[in-house]
């Protein structure tokens, strides 16, 4: 096992090959395009575009932290968009005024435990699929995207829920959303690097029979990696509904390859065993950068949805460049 | 204590965009305009952008857009994206009328007049004025006009709504029109089949094929939006019910929006009425309003177009004021 597949540091490279890192080459990427394209885009070098691009790139990196871990174990989880609404209606019905709770003292408190809860259970349903009746990640998550997506959707009619309290839209703006994704990329960091549970991840990422005949309780980790993922995504619907202050059946249903996108853009590895917080705290900042680069720009929809196309399918072929230096050398 | 790489790498981008926040904004700039659009999923949609660019370009005014590919947090940033750059109005599409209060407050707090264009937004403190069809009042009378015309067939109708996203107050009113109409007319028209869409076309088209299976002789269908008309065609024509007015078995046929498929389809009588929402009318308004709330004066918080049904008895007179006629398809 390489040191990046544990997460450790592993052994440098030399010179120049340093730089090819998945962090450093990630971190040159965002320097260098926002170096190339800042000084053209209106607006772009101001506190308030910075704080706008930061709130926004926060839920996307709670979501994307979930699907790091998921990916390490050489899965996929593709039911985060269906737990995001799920949680989103959960959370709103509780605390609107005409909710069970509406107006009372626990209102908040309350919808976020359920909200998380939500996640949760959708999380660990996942991994029982795929751990225990070894179903493929992908038909498993996206059985339960579909069906999770569906109840969401049946339980309100297709009516966003609101209005919300005022202190829980607060958690959607700063400081509460930075304190919120600080704590879960750093606890999904620790986790991956400090637990023993982290070991166990990688290895049953980087090759699971090995993990297996060595005590690694691979079924037990790969479970535990889909209930973290799905309790994430819930954290992550806590920071767009507070956004958007309105509890929506189809919160983030056009997400998902925006975190799959920045998740293999920081590093991680789509077959397993590879891949870090930090990296795609990265990924997720340069996939934003475009994102918000191209929209303060004077461009067309059609324009602008070709050229992020471009500049990902360019960021991922120096992705694959930098791999097979790495590799030769 | 060894700090890890990858937080020393966090730190270093969280410097360089601290660093760069410092530098000046930029020099004079024009008068311009953000337009914000939930999506441009149908003609409706594409045809209203275009005109926004038509009608802004005409007075003068610089355009910038943005969609939000349906998702309101995009919008939400998009927007506030358009307030980093000090535009000097927002016109916005919502996607949703809840989720865009904070657009709206967001605007408030900026002092940039903002207006709804064609979907109004939840009742709230914020400040905003929308443009939107009347579309319970224009629903109604489309739906009206089928019912005369089942009456003058002389048979009473098994009739069918296909409904649009309820999340979605647009799609509310037109299908409170079209119950508002059927509740007048017991004598004409009996309602069987009530299809939810969410503005899709494949759940349209299912849907539609699934109440013909249980109710083969509906003889009246209303769409909420013209953009579902192709999954209705493609139902009619599996049932072998697609057929012109007057021919034997034509199953009577109305719409909402006045797309160039509705168009098409009046001009060679597939189609009985459509309710049209006046496009230049909405986007006219929309650009006076900005105007008006920047020069002080306080615009109506809603402006109503009225619309027009137009159907073949009308087709001639009123399809120069009908967008889909504009950009109707070779």
């Amino acid at each position: 096992m390489t040191g990046d597949a544990t997460g450790a540091a592993g052994p440098p490279g030399a010179g120049w090959k340093r730089l090819l890192r998945p962090d450093l080459f990630v971190l040159g990427l965002c320097a260098a395009y926002a170096a190339l394209v800042g000084p053209f885009t209106p607006g772009f070098f101001t506190v308030r575009n910075a704080e706008n691009l930061l709130v926004h790139a926060l839920p996307l990196f709670v979501l994307a932290s979930g699907q790091t871990v998921v990916m390490i174990t050489g899965g996929i989880d593709l039911s985060m968009t269906s737990v995001l609404a799920l949680s989103s209606i959960a959370g709103a019905w509780v605390m609107t005024p005409s909710g069970p709770l509406g107006g009372g003292p626990a209102a908040v408190p309350a919808a976020l435990a359920l909200m998380l809860l939500a996640g949760a259970s959708v999380g660990i349903l996942n991994g029982l699929a795929v751990a225990r009746l070894r179903m493929p990640p992908f038909i498993a998550t996206l059985t339960a995207m579909t069906f999770f997506s569906g109840l969401a959707v049946w339980l309100t009619q297709s009516r966003g829920i609101g209005p919300l309290p005022a202190g829980f839209n607060a958690l959607g703006r700063l400081p509460g959303a930075v304190g919120i994704a600080a704590a879960a990329g750093a606890g999904a960091h620790l986790l991956l690097s400090r637990t023993i549970l982290g070991r166990w991840l990688y290895a049953a990422g980087h090759n699971p029979r090995a993990a297996l005949v060595s005590g690694v309780p691979v079924a037990l980790a790969v479970a535990l990696a889909y209930l973290f993922s799905g309790t994430l995504a819930g954290l992550a619907s806590v920071l767009y509904t507070a956004q958007g202050g309105t509890g929506s059946p189809v919160l983030g249903q056009r997400l998902l390859l925006d975190v799959v996108a920045a998740t293999v853009l920081g590093g991680t590895s789509l077959f397993g065993g590879r891949g870090r917080i930090p990296w795609t705290f990265l990924g997720v900042l340069f996939f934003k950068l475009i994102d918000n680069t191209l929209n303060l720009l004077d461009l067309s929809h059609f324009t602008i949805m070709m050229v992020k196309g471009g500049l990902i399918l360019t960021a991922a072929l120096l992705d694959t460049l930098r791999n097979r230096i790495l590799e030769s050398s | 204590m060894r700090i890890p790489d990858g937080f020393r790498s966090c730190a270093l981008v969280a410097a360089l965009l601290a660093a760069a926040c410092d530098a000046p904004a930029g020099g004079p700039r024009p008068l311009t305009v953000g337009v914000s659009f939930e999506i441009l999923q149908t003609e409706f949609w594409v045809a209203a952008l275009e005109a926004f660019k038509e009608e802004l370009g005409r007075r003068g005014l610089r355009m910038i857009q943005a969609i939000a590919e349906g998702d309101a947090n995009r919008q939400i940033e998009q927007v506030q994206n358009f307030i980093t750059r000090k535009v000097d109005g927002i016109i916005l599409v919502p996607k949703d009328a809840r989720a865009c209060l904070p657009i709206l407050r967001s605007a408030n707090e900026a002092g940039i007049p903002i207006v709804l264009f064609n979907r109004p937004p939840a009742e709230s403190d914020a400040r905003s004025v929308a443009v939107v069809a009347d579309n319970f009042a224009l629903a109604k009378e489309t739906v009206a006009f089928l019912v005369a015309e089942a009456r003058r067939t002389g048979t009473r109708r098994k009739a069918m709504i296909v409904i649009g996203d309820l999340g979605d107050i647009n799609a509310v009113g037109r299908r409170d029109g079209f119950e508002a109409a059927v509740r007048e007319a017991p004598d004409a028209v009996e309602v069987v089949a009530r299809v939810p869409s969410e503005w899709n076309q494949e759940k349209a088209q299912a849907g539609v094929v699934n109440a013909f299976q249980a109710h083969p002789d509906i003889g009246l269908i209303f769409t909420s939006s013209d953009f579902l008309l192709p999954s209705i065609v493609s139902a009619l024509k599996s049932a072998g019910k697609y057929r012109r007015a007057g021919e034997p078995g034509h199953v009577l046929l109305g719409g909402f929006d006045g797309d160039a498929t509705a168009y098409g389809m009046l001009s060679e009588g597939y189609l009985d009425a459509t309710g049209v929402q006046d496009v230049d009318f909405e986007v006219r308004a929309c650009v006076q309003a900005i105007l008006d709330w920047r020069e002080g004066k306080e615009p109506p918080a809603t402006i109503l177009d009225p619309g027009f049904v137009i159907h073949r008895g009308n087709l001639e007179e009123k399809a120069p004021r009908m967008w889909g006629a504009r950009v109707r398809k070779p």
